[in-house]
């Protein structure tokens, strides 16, 4: 309401925008037409046109069918390029690249692939996340006559969870900037984004005592182990007996499991006195910490409890489950 | 020099193409705007080079403030005013060049490019030739290069691929300007333009100094072209009649000031005019003179049809129109070459046409009372008194000259008795002082005498340097009667090819001795082109663009209904595209239409086909939907598969689509 009363225009334009945006289908591939296609001119487009009526008032007031001549034809090649800086953009396929997970804040990326199935080059194509407040969020990219390039275009997801990829924008002003020729396009795909994780986290608690375990406090990263393994996906590089797998071509772990006495739980109400997103970022870091360490841990939260392992498939389980709790 | 310059780093390659297409543009400018400008551009253009050769940063804001402040008081200086056409070149020349250190955002590129733009324009106040807008064209291809090149922001492409680009742009604008250039109604000026627009073309002027014509005979522009609807009459009736001058002040010939101001009465005046013989018809494209008075052949009864002007004569013959003659102009004339003009009583003349300047030239005076003195000639009048001055011209060591010097108080005596040569104005002015002091009424008529026909497309030229004086003097009984002492002195000068040369450069001495026809034949050609441009292009006046409607079958035309036009023009092409692009839009490989035929068949049929199911995948529905029933179709679906996709197709897509016709369907 208060934005109503205070600026009654953005507001609607705002407004107008979202409903506007709302009606675009979702597809992680589209192809430009003349339907999703937008032109407008730009502010050197009506230095253009001002340059224009100068000159055809100079060659009327001076009698000049030269003059004549040049306005007309400087005319007929604005008018060309505003249909070839159409063109540009009509006629492109667009792919979105099925996004990884991200982290909440961290500069991530999406992969589009162009393709172009026309017999000519189109020049000079910026992509950008359409919102995006960076001031240079455009990448440019040439797509070659009868093929395809990719570029990545940065964002930044702001909030965890999984959401839709947020919409795209493409847009070329190309061959004479004068028009601007643009096109907003939503992806179907979604992206799941982990909390942030807490920048300057607190340690890890304490282990709690595995049950019927003798109480023995250790730590992993003691650099003490009880034997070797076989390597298994996910260890630590650190774990790995590097000195065996020069001599025999062969991964070998140490495996310290068996000395664990005690089991690391992270959990939510351990997590500090903070409000649920602290809370969950701060979770987060620890599971990246705890990873790290290549220790094993589990996840306690409200109505979901993960039971200690590691690994990075582990890792991605508890990241989800922060994600999207 | 394109592919030495895509060897440079990204901006400083840019940036030099940029400066090499404006100094292009300005090139023709330097012959006219102040030297201080054209030093200070071309300075500017050098430096903001060798500033982006070696990647040094743009001198401050302040600087660029500093030089313009300088410049503006230097054209204050130059033409007492910033305003007008001049001076306006001048500001635009050392703000394009000024701008071009200032090249920081995106706005400051187009700054340049739209004043780019301006100053290309500005290169036709001076000059419309074809040499010229060859010149423009290029220059707008380098505008249009750097423009398109500036908007691939991609790595480095190379400039020929933008060139290329805004080639293709341009000769694709092309028609675009041919139909506005046609169709846009062509107005006079929307207000008055300054009175230095027209200054720097030479040609006749409304007085005769001693001395003016001489320049004009070394200027080979062209002053007018002539086709004649017949036969080209004789060299020596080619007498075109520009302005009378009939008041001497010792130096300078006057035209005579109309007595009756404000009337008509003047101009109207007692010309009796009897004219004789055939009349010579012809179209006449004179350039512009600035002046308002038209040439036409000596003389013309009746008024010249010039579209957009009202014509009237003067009494002294001569054709005015209502204002100055700004653009080329054509308009068609009749002339008769055989005329009595004048009052047939000495009392009807005014008195004029017999003063002298005072105390000015005594020998020539003395040479008329010895004249008249002789009884012989008494006797014969006088025609007598004239055929003794101009056989007095002709055996008396008189010599045609381009280069007379200069000559002093006593124009008359000098040329009479001390130097005994001249150019034709010295000659006639020198006759008309010895008529009148023998009580003969005489006047001076400058003009255009000659010409030379161009072989190629028939025009006769006439060119400033066929500019003439002669003289006419009034006989009772006859009126007006020219006499041509030029014509006495140098008999070449009139009624023959030959004309005075002035000295040449040794290199088209020898090229014109080497090979005097190709020159004169290349000059043909080169003149038929520009006369081409000029009748096509420059000439290309409302009166012709309505003729042109008239055509096309307009009863009246008017410049709303060239609105009309133009505006259905744009219609039909937006219709057109639209057509089009629910043309480009449908399917338009033929297999696949063929075959999505089927597809949409079936599915009408509850047949389920997703829509890039292959034929062999439609086979098997069918034959799993229909069984026997649906064989043919399968089989022929299967035909289909074939004809795309084997390295040899048994038959053609005609046949299968005949084939399709004759299908039995399931049902």
């Amino acid at each position: 309401m208060l934005t109503i009363a205070l600026n009654p225009i953005a507001y609607t334009r705002q407004r107008f925008r979202a409903w506007w945006q709302a009606r675009l289908p979702l597809s992680d591939t589209t192809t430009l037409t003349q339907r999703n296609v937008y032109i407008l001119p730009t502010r050197p487009g009506f230095m253009m046109l001002a340059t224009l009526l100068v000159l055809v008032v100079a060659s009327i007031n001076y009698q000049l069918n030269l003059g004549y001549l040049l306005t007309f034809l400087l005319a007929g090649c604005s008018v060309v390029a505003m249909h070839v800086c159409h063109a540009t953009l009509r006629g492109l396929t667009m792919n979105l690249m099925t996004p990884d997970p991200q982290f909440a804040g961290a500069s991530a990326q999406l992969r589009v692939v162009l393709t172009n199935n026309r017999n000519a080059i189109r020049n000079g194509i910026g992509l950008a996340v359409l919102d995006s407040t960076v001031d240079d969020k455009w990448v440019w990219t040439d797509v070659p006559a009868l093929g395809s390039s990719t570029v990545n275009v940065a964002f930044q997801p702001q909030r965890r969870g999984l959401h839709h990829v947020p919409p795209l924008t493409a847009e070329t002003r190309f061959p004479l900037g004068t028009f601007r020729v643009w096109t907003v396009w939503r992806p179907a795909a979604q992206v799941l984004v982990y909390p942030q994780p807490e920048a300057f986290p607190p340690p890890l608690p304490p282990g709690e005592p595995r049950a019927g375990g003798i109480a023995r406090a250790r730590l992993q990263s003691t650099g003490e182990f009880d034997g070797v393994r076989q390597y298994r996906r996910g260890d630590p590089l650190k774990v790995v007996v590097w000195k065996k797998a020069a001599k025999t071509g062969e991964l070998v772990s140490r495996d310290a499991e068996q000395a664990q006495r005690y089991e690391l739980w992270l959990d939510f109400a351990q997590a500090g006195k903070h409000d649920t997103e602290l809370r969950l970022s701060r979770l987060a870091a620890w599971v990246l910490q705890a990873d790290r360490l290549g220790m094993e841990y589990g996840l306690r939260l409200p109505g979901v409890q993960i039971a200690p392992a590691s690994g990075e498939s582990h890792k991605r389980r508890c990241l989800e489950a922060l994600a999207t709790c | 020099m394109l592919t030495r310059l895509d060897s440079l780093p990204r901006d400083t390659r840019d940036t030099l193409f940029l400066l090499a297409v404006i100094g292009w543009i300005m090139l023709p400018q330097l012959a006219h705007v102040p030297w201080w400008c054209g030093v200070l551009a071309v300075a500017v253009l050098f430096w903001r080079g060798w500033l982006a050769f070696s990647s040094r940063p743009l001198p401050r804001t302040m600087w660029l403030f500093v030089v313009l402040a300088i410049a503006v008081v230097a054209t204050l200086a130059t033409y007492r005013t910033v305003l007008g056409r001049d001076a306006g070149v001048t500001l635009i020349v050392v703000l394009l060049a000024l701008k071009t250190l200032e090249l920081r955002a995106r706005r400051d590129t187009f700054v340049v490019f739209f004043l780019g733009f301006f100053t290309m324009l500005t290169n036709f106040f001076f000059s419309q030739s074809l040499a010229t807008a060859g010149a423009m064209l290029v220059a707008l291809l380098g505008l249009l290069t750097a423009l398109v090149n500036a908007h691939m922001p991609v790595g480095k492409p190379p400039l020929i691929q933008a060139a290329r680009t805004a080639g293709w742009m341009t000769l694709l604008g092309a028609p675009v300007m041919a139909v506005l250039f046609v169709l846009f109604p062509r107005f006079g000026p929307l207000w008055g333009t300054p009175s230095d627009a027209m200054t720097g073309r030479s040609g006749l002027s409304a007085n005769m100094q001693i001395g003016n014509l001489a320049t004009l005979a070394l200027d080979d522009s062209i002053a007018m072209r002539v086709k004649f609807d017949g036969p080209t009459p004789s060299q020596s009736e080619l007498y075109f009649r520009g302005p009378v001058l009939s008041t001497f002040d010792g130096r300078e010939w006057r035209p005579l000031q109309p007595r009756f101001f404000g009337t008509r009465v003047q101009l109207a005046g007692n010309v009796q005019l009897q004219v004789s013989g055939e009349p010579v018809r012809y179209e006449v494209t004179m350039e512009p003179s600035n002046r308002p008075w038209l040439m036409v052949l000596d003389v013309a009864a009746s008024p010249p049809q010039v579209p957009g002007f009202e014509t009237a004569m003067t009494s002294e013959l001569m054709w005015l129109v209502n204002r100055p003659v700004t653009d080329l102009l054509r308009y068609r004339a009749e002339s008769y070459t055989h005329f009595r003009s004048g009052p047939r009583n000495i009392a009807a003349l005014p008195p004029e046409y017999l003063q002298l300047p005072p105390d000015r030239d005594p020998r020539t005076i003395e040479l008329a009372n010895q004249m008249r003195a002789d009884p012989q000639l008494a006797r014969g009048g006088a025609p007598a008194l004239i055929q003794a001055a101009l056989q007095r011209l002709r055996t008396g060591g008189y010599h045609y000259t381009l280069d007379p010097g200069v000559y002093g108080e006593n124009t008359a005596d000098e040329f009479w008795f001390d130097r005994k040569e001249g150019f034709c104005e010295h000659i006639a002015s020198a006759f008309v002082v010895l008529m009148r002091a023998m009580e003969i009424p005489a006047r001076v008529v400058t003009g255009y005498q000659g010409g030379e026909r161009n072989s190629v497309d028939g025009y006769w030229i006439v060119r400033q340097s066929d500019a003439h004086a002669w003289a006419e003097v009034w006989l009772a009984g006859q009126g007006w009667v020219r006499v041509d002492p030029t014509a006495a002195v140098a008999p070449g000068r009139i009624g023959s090819l030959q004309r005075l040369q002035p000295p040449r450069n040794v290199f088209a001495t020898a090229f014109g001795n080497v090979t005097p026809g190709l020159a004169q034949s290349l000059r043909s050609a080169w003149e038929a082109v520009n006369n081409a441009w000029n009748q096509r292009i420059l000439n290309y006046t409302q009166s012709r663009q309505l003729n042109l409607l008239k055509d096309i079958g307009f009863s009246a035309p008017s410049w709303e209904e060239l609105t009309f036009v133009l505006i259905g023009i744009i219609v039909f092409v937006a219709l057109a595209g639209a057509a089009w692009t629910v043309w480009d839009r449908r399917e338009h490989d033929p297999w696949l239409r063929l075959l999505n035929r089927v597809r949409r068949k079936l599915l009408a049929q509850g047949v389920d086909i997703t829509p890039a199911a292959p034929p062999r995948r439609i086979a098997t529905l069918v034959t799993a939907r229909f069984g026997e029933l649906g064989a043919p179709l399968a089989h022929w679906l299967l035909k289909m598969e074939q004809q795309r996709y084997a390295s040899a197709a048994d038959e053609s897509l005609r046949a299968l689509q005949t084939q399709l016709r004759h299908i039995h369907w399931p049902a």
